[in-house]
């Protein structure tokens, strides 16, 4: 590792400055648990490190029946686990993110790492699309808004120019009837990286017997975390059924783009994705009606 | 008083100082005007070197030395036979081949130096698959060979086309095993210095020091006196340290530099750098009568031996004694090759040859219960071998055969219960969610302990007595150079010193292991301490115990007693090697028996498989230390859990695809059994130390049949390929072979 400069700035304000001086050269430091990894075996190098974990807009973990909920980006996933009004509120999102590496990975890692770290198997993203999340984005310039669902535009690369810092991610508050599921595949139980993962978000109508909204997020199929657009708009206004969810996991099927590699076959993962689909709809259906699906992943 | 003698949980000695941090591993040592070394590794799997420039490495600020073949004074080493360079000349043969040693005053500047080491290669054409290599056109990898062929072991027994003739049922298989990875805690790391009197001293991680002793001598054109070792704490060996990593690199150095050196690998290092365990390409072809007794095997294994010899002669020597299982059958025909390639170099791992066996033997008897629709457990018996069977090899088996007994232990644990018309399975269980499916699969297995087919094993130690004026023993010493590679032998030498001496075991003390200071006590490998060096060790107190009173009758006011005491194998069973007509002889010293009875769930739509439960009977002679030995049951488990169903060392082109922890899966604690039950039937030894016997690679030996026994019985998929990954499984679901199938091509060489 090469040597570097390391700050810690408590201001939001007085961070930014320090991103903007070293331009490229500056790297955001959350839990690490990525970019230590990478700097250790010389795939980044960077002049400055600023650590964000001080900054009290990153560290913000707050929830409002009508605002919904902010994640700061330098949250431990440890801690939005732990928050009972995320258990209860967003079900889905714990899926995600208390699956993500082990108990002492997750007492470090954060969102704003994970979403930065913009791998395609990154857990957290598509649970937090299939909310509607968006991101908030901070430079010297000012602040802009940007769905989660857009962030990611290749593996590692997002939509973050030089100077700017992820501030944090806002959840919309929880609607009614509404049920959310993340389901990874992995060969092990946990410390892997997603051979699939699917997240599924359902909202009933007001009788509960028809789907009055709906949206599927896939990872690890394609360059980015991927929004399944047609699969999604496929079950709205039907009545949940195998016949119906069988259909919208044929369709993210078709929008899956997933490679080969030493996790697993591309044709594995198509295999996956239409199983984790169905699973996750399933697991989403439930918790719209109020119900708790089986605990296990994958 | 003898507090924490044989038979009792005492703690581990070595603990609390683990626990809390205080011991050593070997990279945490340091001394003053320390230097840094590097290696530079082959830069492909096969090819020429032309040229070797390490000048722009020498510039670099901070480097003192780029060694190479040139410095090497006698340039081979290998623990079998010395076919392996210290540092390549002509040209490599694997990825871990190591071509140059950067040494340099820190280690950034031994870092940057090795990019800098020119080295002009001519790329050679690949062999990567040893069905390949065994063809004679093949590309030679050790030109000075006639062909890649290392050995050929074979057994004939009886006439096989007769007892084929007489089956009532023929089953047939091709069965393949995957290279391994030890993975253990702790990469290689050693620290080479020139000692107070004048011998290089490497304090690395080691299984038999005076092995190591041996290659580092010859390499360095050294006396063996001017040599030495010292083993601090080791984090895990599995057979991965029988070899030599570090040692003569590091002693190389300091002999050169005169000054202490040290080299750590990284993990992604370790993996490249050391060897696996083999694959095996099995054929089996089974005959057996209606009532179910074998009357027939042919089996054929070919095994990849890597880039160089490493062990993997005496382990096809151990597999082909293990290939037709723990089973009485009256002809036979097996022969195993041992082939080089340029893959990783093959060598010892938790079973040496006897690991992958029953993967082929197991799967054959349920196929065998399945033609003749017979339980699965009621077959075994039926074959299975007892005291006075005759082997496959044609030597007769002695007191611990104990099969029969794990079996049966595990079968009533399962449920499994025996009737007039012999043994029946439990009833199936209620599944959990209509894409799961339940199945249950039994394997038995067995394992030599001791070194075997005429090699002098033997263990010495030596034992000094503390006496009070009235001739009391105040305390004892014990030195053997026993290697504690986590498995808990100091504590068990400590307790059977304890047991013979009427001592309480926090009076014994066991010095560490210095080829200085500990005489050999041979390897911590084959499951062999406690029976070689515990009867050494027992031994070594009962002389003192006569010299004590000696002593005391002669009233000579000694307070010191010492005595020494070699435990030979050969006292117990004089083994032999193969005969070369028929293969018959008396391979092992003594034996150790396990069943594992595994319970798992498949995900029929994802091919994921769970266990759920696994039941494992192990004979444990007389358990010296029932917790130690359930932590090798466990530990055993644990890697045999992650052979049947994630591990597999891959590698295309001889380059490594599993190149670092997060690619080489191994199974976390989450992967475990949901319920594992450990039981030990105790059918003693009665040449192991008060009955003792060994029981450190067994627990993992039955694990994967089982496994695929049991998704066998879940959803009537033969799964021949490990590891049975979630995509393997899918595949077999499905009937699309996943890859090509393991060549059922007959080897020719
Ligand atoms: C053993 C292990 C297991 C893992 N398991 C999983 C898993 O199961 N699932 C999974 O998805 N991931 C996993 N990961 C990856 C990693 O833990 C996650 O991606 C984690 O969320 C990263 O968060 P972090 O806070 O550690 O990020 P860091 O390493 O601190 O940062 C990651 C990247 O984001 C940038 N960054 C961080 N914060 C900001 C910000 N506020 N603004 C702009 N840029 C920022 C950094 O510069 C860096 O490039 C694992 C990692 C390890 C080491």
């Amino acid at each position: 590792m090469k040597p570097f400069q390391y700050r810690a700035p408590t201001l939001l304000s007085e961070a930014l400055s320090l991103l903007a001086s070293a331009g490229q050269r500056a790297r955001a430091l959350a839990g690490g648990t990525d970019l230590l990894v990478q700097m250790r075996r010389g795939l980044i190098s960077a002049d400055l490190i600023v650590d964000v974990k001080k900054v009290f807009e990153l560290n913000r973990l707050d929830f409002d029946p009508s605002d919904g909920l902010t994640i700061g980006a330098a949250v431990p996933l440890c801690r939005i686990c732990e928050s009972p009004e995320v258990a209860r509120h967003y079900p889905g999102l714990v899926d995600a993110l208390s699956i993500i590496g082990s108990v002492a990975v997750r007492s470090r890692a954060t969102v704003g790492g994970n979403l930065c770290n913009a791998a395609p198997s990154a857990d957290s993203i598509p649970a937090l699309i299939v909310h509607g999340a968006t991101c908030t984005v901070a430079s010297r310039e000012g602040t802009r808004q940007v769905p989660v669902a857009r962030f990611c535009t290749g593996p590692g690369k997002t939509v973050l120019g030089p100077g700017e810092l992820l501030v944090s991610v806002h959840v919309p508050p929880p609607q009614p009837r509404s049920g959310a599921r993340y389901l990874r595949f992995t060969p092990r139980h946990e410390m892997d990286i997603a051979v699939v993962g699917v997240a599924a978000w359902l909202e009933l109508s007001e009788g509960l017997s028809t789907i009055a909204n709906a949206r599927i997020a896939l990872g690890a199929v394609a360059p980015t975390p991927l929004l399944a657009v047609e699969a999604g708009a496929s079950l709205v206004g039907r009545t949940p059924s195998a016949g119906a969810f069988a259909e919208a996991a044929a369709l993210a099927q078709r929008v899956a783009a997933p490679i080969s590699d030493v996790r697993g076959t591309a044709a594995q993962r198509r295999h996956l994705v239409g199983i984790l689909t169905r699973r996750a709809l399933e697991g989403a259906l439930q918790r719209a009606r109020g119900a708790e699906p089986d605990g296990r992943q994958g | 008083m003898t507090a924490g003698a044989v038979g009792e949980s005492v703690r581990r000695v070595d603990i609390e100082a683990k626990v809390q941090g205080r011991r050593r591993y070997p990279q945490d040592f340091s001394l003053p005007g320390m230097l840094h070394a590097v290696v530079v590794w082959a830069g492909y799997p096969h090819a020429r070197i032309r040229r070797i420039d390490p000048s722009e490495a020498l510039a670099v600020p901070g480097v003192l030395a780029v060694l190479t073949h040139e410095d090497v004074p006698v340039n081979e080493y290998g623990i079998n036979i010395y076919d392996q360079p210290v540092l390549a000349s002509d040209k490599v043969r694997w990825l871990g081949d190591r071509v140059a040693v950067v040494v340099a005053e820190t280690l950034r500047a031994a870092e940057r130096a090795r990019d800098l080491v020119r080295v002009d290669y001519e790329e050679l054409p690949i062999v990567d698959d040893p069905l390949e290599a065994m063809r004679p056109e093949a590309t030679l990898v050790h030109e000075d060979r006639r062909s890649n062929l290392l050995k050929h072991i074979y057994v004939r027994r009886g006439n096989v086309e007769e007892g084929f003739a007489a089956a009532d049922v023929i089953v047939e298989g091709t069965y393949h095993t995957p290279f391994v990875e030890h993975a253990y805690l702790q990469p290689e790391a050693g620290l080479a210095y020139i000692d107070d009197e004048g011998r290089v001293t490497v304090i690395c991680a080691a299984q038999w020091p005076h092995d190591d002793l041996r290659q580092i001598a010859h390499a360095l054109a050294l006396p063996l006196e001017q040599v030495r070792e010292v083993v601090p704490a080791v984090g895990g060996a599995f057979g991965g340290r029988e070899d030599i990593s570090v040692q003569i690199l590091v002693a190389l150095a300091a002999w050169r530099l005169r000054r202490p050196v040290k080299m750590v690998w990284s993990r992604e290092e370790s993996i490249r750098g050391h060897g696996k365990r083999h694959p095996f390409h099995m054929r089996h072809r089974w005959g057996a009568t209606k009532e179910g007794r074998l009357t027939a095997v042919e089996i054929e294994a070919v095994l990849d031996a890597g880039a160089y010899a490493s062990t993997s002669v005496p382990v096809l020597e151990n597999a082909v004694s293990f290939l037709a299982g723990p089973y009485a059958v009256p002809h036979a025909r097996i022969d195993g090759y041992a082939v080089y390639t340029n893959n990783a170099v093959t060598m010892a791992m938790r079973g040496f040859g006897a690991t992958q066996p029953p993967v082929g033997y197991e799967l054959q008897m349920d196929r065998l219960a399945e033609a003749l629709g017979m339980d699965p457990v009621e077959i075994r018996m039926r074959n299975l071998l007892e005291p006075g069977s005759i082997a496959v090899t044609g030597n007769r088996m002695p007191a611990v055969t104990s099969a029969r007994e794990t079996l049966r232990a595990a079968a009533l644990a399962a449920g499994w219960r025996e009737e007039p018309q012999g043994w029946r399975r439990p009833g199936a269980s209620i599944l959990r969610a209509s894409h799961l499916r339940r199945g249950i699969g039994v394997a038995c297995a067995y394992k030599n302990v001791g070194y075997s087919f005429g090699f002098d094993d033997r263990s010495t130690a030596i034992v000094e007595l503390a006496l009070a004026s009235d001739g009391s023993i105040q305390s004892a010493l014990v030195r053997c150079a026993a290697v504690e590679v986590g498995q808990g032998v100091t504590t068990v030498l400590a307790q059977l010193a304890a047991q013979t001496l009427g001592l309480e075991v926090s009076r014994v003390r066991v010095a560490l292991t210095d080829t200085a200071a500990t005489p050999s006590a041979g390897s911590s490998s084959a499951s062999r301490h406690v029976f070689m060096s515990g009867n050494a060790v027992v031994k070594a107190c009962r002389q003192a115990l006569e010299k004590r009173d000696a002593a005391l009758r002669e009233e000579s006011g000694a307070t010191r007693i010492v005595a020494e005491a070699t435990f030979r194998g050969h006292d117990v069973r004089r083994t032999t090697a193969y005969d070369i007509v028929d293969g018959h002889c008396e391979p092992h010293i003594s034996y150790s028996f396990g069943t594992q009875i595994a319970i798992v769930e498949v995900d029929i739509e994802t091919g994921a498989v769970q266990v759920d439960r696994l039941i494992a009977a192990t004979n444990a002679g007389t358990p010296v230390n029932p917790r130690l030995c359930l932590g090798q049951v466990a530990g055993g488990v644990h890697m045999g859990v992650g052979y049947a169903l994630m591990e597999e060392f891959i590698q295309q082109k001889g380059q490594v695809r599993t190149a670092r922890l997060s690619e080489y899966h191994i199974p976390t604690v989450a992967d475990m059994p949901r319920e594992l039950e450990s039981i030990f039937t105790e059918v003693p030894d009665p040449d192991g130390p008060y009955g003792a016997t060994g029981l450190g690679e067994t627990p993992t030996l039955p694990t994967a049949p089982a496994i695929l026994n049991a998704i066998h019985d879940a959803t009537g998929a033969w799964i021949t390929e490990l590891p049975a990954t979630p995509e393997r499984v899918w595949r077999a679901l499905r009937g699309v072979p996943a890859q090509p199938a393991a060549p059922a091509r007959r080897p020719c060489p």
